[in-house]
């Protein structure tokens, strides 16, 4: 029987009014690297506290390594956890800030001198281990932190944004880095952030969280490619969002009114004629032509003409910003070589009818909310 | 820029250097330097029949170094000073941390309050203690109206003059260590929880160490003038209970011993000074997580 290491049972945390986390459940498995993916406010790092022992659960259960920790201390968590602000002790060396949990564990100085050796090397500091905090880089004090959180060999390790106060190159360098130690090191990461990137970049599955609930947990891509609902459509990878009305459905599919332009959908389940729809659709999934170039339409595509408004080069691709025939904007990522399309060019946009996804818009007409 | 230009200008913020400090430099001059001066002069003197008169010596240093009465106020003003400051700052510590941790929007009234008896002289607080430790005080009043005993060591002895002190400074000590306590991050103590750190070993591992500075400030602004108390062991103190700043405030009164005196005051100050020395040097201001220290960046 291989138990998950963290089990998170329908926890509930309410502040005063704001109810930060609303029952929410989860399993991580040994070796998994888990992102939770959600805006500011959505409750991730009151969950990953709760996770941590620095917050209590109102209700619900939080467990480690088969051990029920919801009314344990930090300090008895066997836990990991590296913080935004790397938070490091401005008064200790690196070397004494990465011994910190094992002399608070209890770990005999020969020990220390070991493990501190064996997480410096593997953080590769070895040569600023005797410099204090101040005189480190932004990347420096991270890989401090992330020994700091390694060394005594925690059940879980626990990141809030670790990344978010780098510069954004050296955030690259340290998403390869910090899925390396995940990976050498075979124990679960909990990884929260707002940064799409990240989570995609690093992480094996992810829990896109809103307003205290997961709106979808699942593997990276099948978030990315298949998100569940509206919300997940609009915050993973960069989308164009049209809205409209339902004109005609037809078994599986539909057909949609966007300004006067007829575009053809999946059928949102239970969706029906004139009930208010939106439609995402990842800008690289739309493929930009010379009109007439790829002519052969078929129900299977939508195909709109428009006018290039801008091409922004960056680097490995390019987006192109068109003006539709119907007055909107749409963005298009494509090869930036592109042949012979330029600024104010009359082009034709299009792509997969399956390529998009369609969710019906509940609020005014039918109040009930999705929380799945 | 060329060089005249270049010395132009050192000048020129030269002279707003001047103009900026000369305000300030011309206070300690007037108000601190010359009178500590004239107190070291004076101790150098000798004085006859209430007058002073100018003949160089150091018969006032003999005196205060070989009679046994002067050491032993001066060990008993050391030792109640001591003790003072070590009862303040177990008592200042929790309050001060408290409210910096837990005192939200009502911190800085509450940092106030403590400063509250501020509001009245010193005699007046004085008195108040007494009139509550005092034979016909609160405290044995009321004791001696249930028929039971007055606790003696209230009345005018020197637990009742520490008692006095340690309410007359406390509230500087508080103060020290708020103010050094608002610029903790308290965050800290959570990443020490998740380590493994038990709530007191947090406190020796990181809230002692990083904020020693203002707990030193706060043992010296505690230490220093209880070292030279003179109103409240007269007060409270009783006939046995005189301080060393009781017999040199004797000094400049009744006996009119002013040389005398000035050669205590003297060596109360250079006491006072190896007292601050030695706090000082025990405090790393690099590391101690003190405002404006690089450390915090």
């Amino acid at each position: 029987m291989n138990n998950p290491v963290l089990r998170i049972d329908r926890v509930t945390k309410r502040f005063g009014a704001v109810q930060a986390v609303k029952g929410v459940s989860l399993d991580i498995d040994k070796g998994e690297f888990f992102a939770i993916l959600g805006p500011s406010g959505s409750g991730k790092t009151t969950l990953l506290r709760i996770i941590a022992g620095l917050e209590t659960p109102d209700v619900g259960t939080v467990h480690i390594a088969d051990r029920d920790v919801t009314r344990l201390p930090p300090y008895e968590r066997r836990i990991g956890m590296v913080f935004q602000d790397f938070l490091l002790f401005p008064h200790k060396t690196v070397s004494k800030n990465i011994a910190f949990p094992l002399k608070m564990q209890g770990v005999l100085a020969t020990g220390q001198d070991e493990q501190v050796r064996w997480a410096l090397d593997f953080v590769r500091l070895t040569e600023v281990a005797d410099r204090y905090p101040h005189q480190l880089s932004g990347g420096q004090k991270q890989r401090v932190a992330l020994a700091r959180g390694l060394v005594a060999r925690p059940e879980i390790l626990l990141l809030d944004e670790p990344l978010a106060n780098l510069d954004r190159e050296l955030r690259k360098e340290m998403e390869v880095e910090v899925r390396r130690y995940q990976v050498e090191l075979g124990i679960p990461f909990v990884y929260v952030t707002h940064n799409q990137e990240e989570a995609l970049t690093m992480s094996d599955r992810i829990a896109v969280m809103d307003q205290g609930l997961f709106e979808q947990v699942g593997p990276k891509l099948e978030v990315y490619a298949k998100p569940a609902n509206r919300f997940v459509a609009s915050f993973v990878g960069s989308a164009n969002r049209i809205v409209g009305s339902l004109v005609d459905v037809n078994g599986e599919t539909a057909s949609l009114d966007w300004d006067g332009e007829v575009l053809n959908v999946v059928r949102p389940n239970g969706a029906e004629k004139g009930d208010r729809v939106e439609l995402f659709i990842k800008s690289e999934r739309i493929r930009i032509d010379k009109p007439g170039d790829g002519e052969s339409v078929n129900s299977t595509e939508n195909r709109i003409r428009g006018r290039l408004l801008d091409i922004i080069f960056k680097g490995q691709y390019a987006d192109y910003l068109v003006r539709l025939n119907n007055g909107a904007e749409i963005v298009v990522s494509d090869t930036p070589d592109i042949s012979a399309v330029s600024r104010s060019d009359e082009v034709e946009v299009s792509w997969q009818v399956d390529a998009g996804d369609c969710f019906a818009v509940k609020g005014e007409a039918t109040p009930q909310v999705s929380d799945n | 820029m060329s060089a005249t230009a270049l010395t132009s200008l050192r000048h020129d913020q030269r002279f707003r250097f001047a103009l900026l400090t000369f305000p300030g430099a011309l206070f300690v001059l007037v108000f601190l330097i010359l009178p500590l001066l004239s107190i070291v002069v004076f101790s150098l003197w000798r004085t006859e029949n209430y007058e002073i008169i100018s003949d160089w010596n150091i018969e006032n240093y003999k005196v205060i170094l070989t009679t046994a009465t002067y050491l032993k106020f001066l060990g008993r003003s050391v030792l109640m000073a001591l003790a003072v400051s070590a009862i303040c700052l177990v008592y200042a510590y929790p309050v001060a941390y408290l409210i910096a941790k837990h005192g939200g929007r009502f911190r800085l009234i509450l940092i106030l309050l403590t400063a509250a008896p501020f509001l009245t002289g010193v005699i007046l607080r004085v008195t108040a203690i007494q009139h509550i430790l005092g034979p016909i005080g609160l405290v044995n009043m009321a004791l001696t109206t249930f028929g039971i005993e007055p606790i003696e060591v209230l009345m005018y002895s020197n637990i009742a003059t520490a008692i006095g002190l340690v309410y007359l400074w406390i509230p500087f000590m508080i103060l020290a260590i708020y103010l050094s306590l608002l610029n903790f991050d308290f965050e800290l103590l959570e990443v020490a929880k998740v380590c493994g750190a038990k709530p007191w070993r947090a406190f020796i591992e990181l809230t002692w160490p990083l904020n020693r500075m203002g707990t030193m400030i706060g043992i010296i602004l505690v230490f220093v003038p209880t070292l030279a108390a003179n109103v409240t062991p007269k007060f409270l103190g009783g006939v046995n209970g005189s301080l060393y700043g009781n017999i040199l405030d004797h000094q400049f009164g009744a006996t009119g011993t002013w040389a005398l005196g000035s050669a205590m005051g003297v060596v109360l100050f250079v006491v006072s000074l190896v007292f601050i020395v030695i706090v000082w040097r025990s405090v790393n201001l690099r590391r101690s997580g003190f405002t404006g220290m690089e450390s915090r960046q």
